[in-house]
């Protein structure tokens, strides 16, 4: 579904991303790694909003850079800023994307992605009124309207509460079901443990570690957790700026 | 080219929304054409209602297009423009929904103003007058939102495009054949004034309503809005895909 050879982007002397290769078949494969490490980067490019400085990428066979358009096509993309239009109705942020789409039938493809997401009752209330969870169901089903073949998501859970994300995994893994590839970012590590098929975890735009998360956590030992693994390759900033404990409880005892 | 109409119509609606938006863009003209129009002594003129009735309407078009920069900066900022980028339509369309957005948004603003000076006694004499009215002031007010949304794009932020548009919004619209005849400006405000993109809309749209048709004007708006839509649109391109 996905073929990612060698890929590399640098703003001047930074490398975002560097010789990045995977391969993502039909599952849900999960993008981990600390701030700044490259994922959103490398969304950005497989959904063809940003050029590759080096090597390339297939999503379902096409080039992201010359194919770009064909590569829309095939994809949804969802980004993590919960960019919806608070003063139309639900139903009218999904005809949109039904419309630019040109989806055939789209009020019917419109209700059932909204029946889909469990969002029937409410669409006809403004965007406004909606919970974060709602929020975040209702552009699943604005990137569901054209039955896309690879869904990227990016942060799909980030600050909705434990109800919400478990609503909006059971609605991923359904997806899975279905024969949709997904392919998402996450920080939270238990959520990638329990759903995605497989994980690569990303440290200064390199890949540390592919495989699905027992692999990964058997390479550690029995009680070993994604935890564990997360932090055996990435070397976060706190940590590479040691943290001094005893500098910091005097700091605190001089107040 | 579908999408431009459906980027068009998400605008559209959102704008008819908010009734306090609609509300108060009529304000301003009706206060011009009321606290200036009926008001100022004007010695060139012994109807200074008829002669600045255009200019209102000129203004009333520079200010909204000009304020539309922001739509396209919000919905960068807020996110919108990386989902509607990812999807298969062409890109450009974005782009041109709100010029279409934000031309259609003056040319109502406009109505309002018209009727309200027709209320007043200002008259045009030709049905034909009144639309190529219509024509001169939607073919300027593309010329300035595919301006706004450029200078929008380039500058990334609202509040450095809210200074940019007080900035560049007073000179254009005082240095320019609004408030006087070239005959009594002094020589140095003449030149600007001739300079000016929004003296030449101003010029076409008294000249309709005094019943004469100013081809050269109008042909001339047609042009430089198409060329200001070339260029919004490379850079648009250029500027929405990072490489």
């Amino acid at each position: 579904m996905i073929e990612i050879k060698n890929l590399s982007k640098n703003f001047g002397d930074l490398w975002a991303v560097r010789d990045m290769d995977l391969e993502v078949e039909n599952e849900i494969f999960g993008l981990l790694g600390p701030n700044g490490a490259g994922k959103s980067t490398t969304v950005m490019m497989l959904t063809t909003l940003m050029k590759p400085s080096r090597g390339s990428a297939k999503v379902c066979g096409y080039d992201v850079v010359k194919e770009s358009k064909k590569v829309r096509e095939q994809i949804s993309y969802v980004p993590q800023d919960m960019a919806l239009d608070r003063k139309l109705t639900g139903r009218e942020n999904v005809l949109l994307y039904a419309k630019i789409y040109g989806v055939r039938d789209r009020a019917e493809k419109t209700e059932n992605v909204l029946e889909l997401l469990e969002l029937s009752g409410r669409a006809d209330d403004l965007v406004k009124t909606y919970s974060g969870g709602m929020r975040r169901r209702l552009e699943l089903a604005q990137a569901l309207v054209h039955e896309p073949e690879v869904l990227f998501l990016d942060e799909p859970t980030l600050g909705l509460d434990v109800a919400a994300r478990k609503k909006i995994w059971g609605h991923i893994s359904s997806l899975r079901e279905k024969g949709v590839t997904i392919f998402m970012t996450t920080h939270y590590l238990e959520e990638a443990e329990n759903y995605c098929d497989r994980v690569a975890i990303i440290d200064k735009g390199e890949i540390k570690a592919v495989g699905s998360p027992s692999e990964l956590k058997g390479e550690l030992g029995k009680e070993a957790s994604l935890n564990d693994v997360f932090l055996k390759n990435v070397q976060s900033k706190e940590e590479e700026t040691k943290f001094n404990p005893v500098a910091f409880r005097n700091i605190l005892r001089r107040r | 080219m579908k999408a431009v109409y459906y980027y068009f119509e998400r605008d559209f609606r959102k704008w008819t929304r908010g009734r306090v938006n609609v509300f108060a863009t009529l304000v301003r003209p009706a206060a011009w054409l009321i606290f200036v129009g009926m008001a100022f002594p004007a010695k060139f003129t012994d109807n200074y209602l008829a002669f600045i009735t255009p200019s209102i309407l000129v203004m009333t078009v520079l200010f909204s297009s000009l304020q539309g920069g922001t739509l396209i900066i919000f919905d960068k900022i807020l996110g919108f423009m990386n989902k509607f980028l990812a999807l298969p339509a062409p890109r450009e369309s974005l782009l041109l929904g709100k010029i279409l957005f934000i031309s259609t948004r003056g040319l109502i603003q406009a109505t309002v103003l018209l009727l309200m000076a027709a209320f007043l006694g200002v008259r045009i004499q030709s049905p034909l007058n009144i639309a190529l009215v219509y024509l001169t002031l939607f073919l300027f007010a593309v010329l300035i939102s595919a301006f706004s949304s450029m200078i929008g794009l380039k500058l990334g932020d609202h509040d450095s495009y809210a200074s940019v548009n007080s900035m560049v919004s007073m000179p254009l619209f005082f240095a320019s054949s609004a408030l006087m005849p070239y005959e009594v400006m002094p020589e140095w405000l003449r030149t600007l004034a001739r300079l000016n993109p929004v003296s030449y809309a101003i010029d076409s749209t008294r000249a309709l309503f005094e019943g004469n048709i100013p081809a050269e004007g109008i042909l001339g708006l047609a042009v430089a809005a198409l060329i200001m839509i070339l260029i919004g649109t490379y850079q648009f391109r250029r500027a929405t895909v990072q490489s």
